[in-house]
C-alpha cells in the first residue's frame, strides 16, 4: 500500500485542507496546533480555568485543537500500524546518531528541554508552524511573516552550531 | 479523593467535546477528521521526522520548506478569493512584536534541537518515538509554566502593532498583491533544490 507521497502532493493537499478548514463549509477558522498543549496542561494539573486568565482565554481554541489533536493521534497510530508500518519504540533518531551522538540519555535530555522551550516559544509568539506559518501566512499576516523569518533564521543558526557530521 | 480527581478530569474532557460542538466551528466529528487528514498528510510526506526538521536546520533536507512554501502559496491565493466570495473570513493574529521575536527565536532554537514542532510531535508519539514522548512531557510542563506565569510573560510580549496583513497594506490592489505573494512563494518552493536526509532504520522510509 501507499507509504509515502511526494512533497508537492503534500503541499497541494495541505493547501486544500487549509482552505476547507477556513471555509464556512468546514470550520470557519484557521488550523492551529500549539494552544492544545497548555489546554491539556490545565486539565492534567487540574488548574481552575476561573483562576487562570490564560486558561480562560484559550478555553475555546484549546478545546478545538484538543479534538483535532485526538484525530491526529488516532489517525497517525492507525496509519503507523496498518499502512506505513512505521510503528516501533525507538529512542535515538538516525540523524541524531549521525550528527550528534549515540547517547540515549543525551537525546532524551535534549528532547525534554526542546519540548519545554518549544511550547514556551510558541505561546509567547501566539502560534507555531501551523498557526503562524501555514494559517497566518496564508492570510498574508505580517505577524506570521515576522515569526517565520525569526524561526527560519534561528533554526538554521542552531542547526549549524548544534550538529556536526561525526567521523 | 482520587475518584473525585478522576471524575474532574473526565468531566473536563467531556466539556472539551461539548465546547467544540456548541462553538460552531465544525462538529466534533468534522474537527476530529480535520486532525486525521492533517496528521496523515504530514505522516505520508514524512515531514514530521527528525531527519526532515533537524535535517532542514542543517540544510541537509529541504522537503519541509518546499512543502510549506507550496502550501502557503497556493492557499493564500485560494483563501483571498474565498473571502471575496464570502465563503471564509480573516482570522489575523496581532503583531505582538516582543512575543513574536523572543518567542520565535526560542521556538526556532527548540525546533532545531527537538526536531519537531507542536503539530508534528504527536505523530511521532503515535509512532512510538520515546524521545518525543519525553519531549511532550517537557512541552506540557512548558504549557503549565506559561499558564502559571502568564502575567509575567505578557510583559515581554508587546508592543501590539495590531492585526495587519500585506493585502490590507496594499489597499486597492489586494488581488494583485495576493497573486504576486502566492506566485513568489510557489516559485521559491520550486526553486529550492530537493535534498533529502534519509533514515535507513525506518522500515516505512522509502524514497
Amino acid at each position: 500500500m501507499l507509504k509515502k507521497i511526494p512533497w508537492w502532493l503534500g503541499g497541494i493537499l495541505m493547501a486544500l485542507l487549509l482552505l476547507f478548514t477556513f471555509s464556512v463549509l468546514g470550520a470557519n477558522r484557521p488550523i492551529g496546533a500549539s494552544t492544545y498543549v497548555p489546554y491539556f496542561a490545565g486539565i492534567i494539573f487540574d488548574l481552575d480555568p476561573e483562576k487562570y486568565t490564560y486558561l480562560k482565554e484559550i478555553h475555546n481554541p484549546g478545546s478545538w485543537e484538543g479534538v483535532m489533536l485526538l484525530g491526529v493521534l488516532v489517525g497517525a497510530f492507525l496509519n503507523a500500524v496498518f499502512v506505513t508500518k512505521t510503528f516501533g519504540f525507538t529512542v535515538v533518531p538516525a540523524a541524531w546518531k549521525k550528527y550528534k551522538n549515540n547517547s540515549a540519555v543525551s537525546r532524551l535530555l535534549w528532547s525534554f528541554i526542546g519540548g519545554f522551550f518549544l511550547i514556551i516559544g510558541a505561546r509567547l509568539a501566539g502560534g507555531c508552524t501551523s498557526g503562524h506559518f501555514l494559517s497566518g501566512m496564508t492570510q498574508t499576516a505580517f505577524s506570521s511573516m515576522i515569526f517565520g523569518a525569526v524561526v527560519m533564521a534561528t533554526l538554521i543558526i542552531t542547526g549549524k552550531l548544534f550538529y556536526k557530521e561525526r567521523k | 479523593m482520587m475518584y473525585d480527581k478522576d471524575t474532574g478530569m473526565f468531566d473536563r474532557i467531556l466539556s472539551m467535546f461539548a465546547t467544540v460542538q456548541d462553538e460552531g466551528h465544525g462538529s466534533v466529528l468534522l474537527v476530529f477528521l480535520i486532525g486525521v487528514v492533517f496528521g496523515s498528510i504530514i505522516q505520508y510526506t514524512k515531514v514530521h521526522k527528525f531527519e526532515k526538521i533537524a535535517g532542514f536546520s542543517m540544510l541537509k533536507d529541504t522537503v519541509v520548506p518546499k512543502m510549506l512554501f507550496l502550501a502557503i502559496g497556493l492557499a493564500s491565493i485560494g483563501l483571498y478569493f474565498m473571502i471575496e466570495a464570502g465563503w471564509a473570513s480573516y482570522h489575523l493574529k496581532p503583531i505582538m512584536l516582543g512575543g513574536l521575536i523572543i518567542g520565535g527565536a526560542i521556538f526556532g532554537i527548540a525546533m532545531a534541537i527537538f526536531g519537531k514542532c507542536p503539530g508534528t510531535g504527536p505523530i511521532s508519539v503515535a509512532e512510538g518515538r520515546i524521545d518525543i514522548m519525553v519531549g511532550a512531557i517537557g512541552g506540557i510542563l512548558g504549557g503549565l509554566v506559561f499558564t502559571l506565569y502568564y502575567d509575567q510573560f505578557k510583559m515581554i510580549m508587546g508592543p501590539n502593532f495590531g492585526k495587519l496583513s500585506l493585502t490590507q497594506y496594499f489597499e486597492g490592489h489586494e488581488s494583485l498583491t495576493v497573486l504576486i505573494f502566492g506566485l513568489v512563494l510557489i516559485a521559491i518552493s520550486i526553486a529550492i533544490p530537493l535534498i533529502e536526509e534519509t533514515d535507513d532504520e525506518d522500515p516505512g522510509y522509502q524514497k
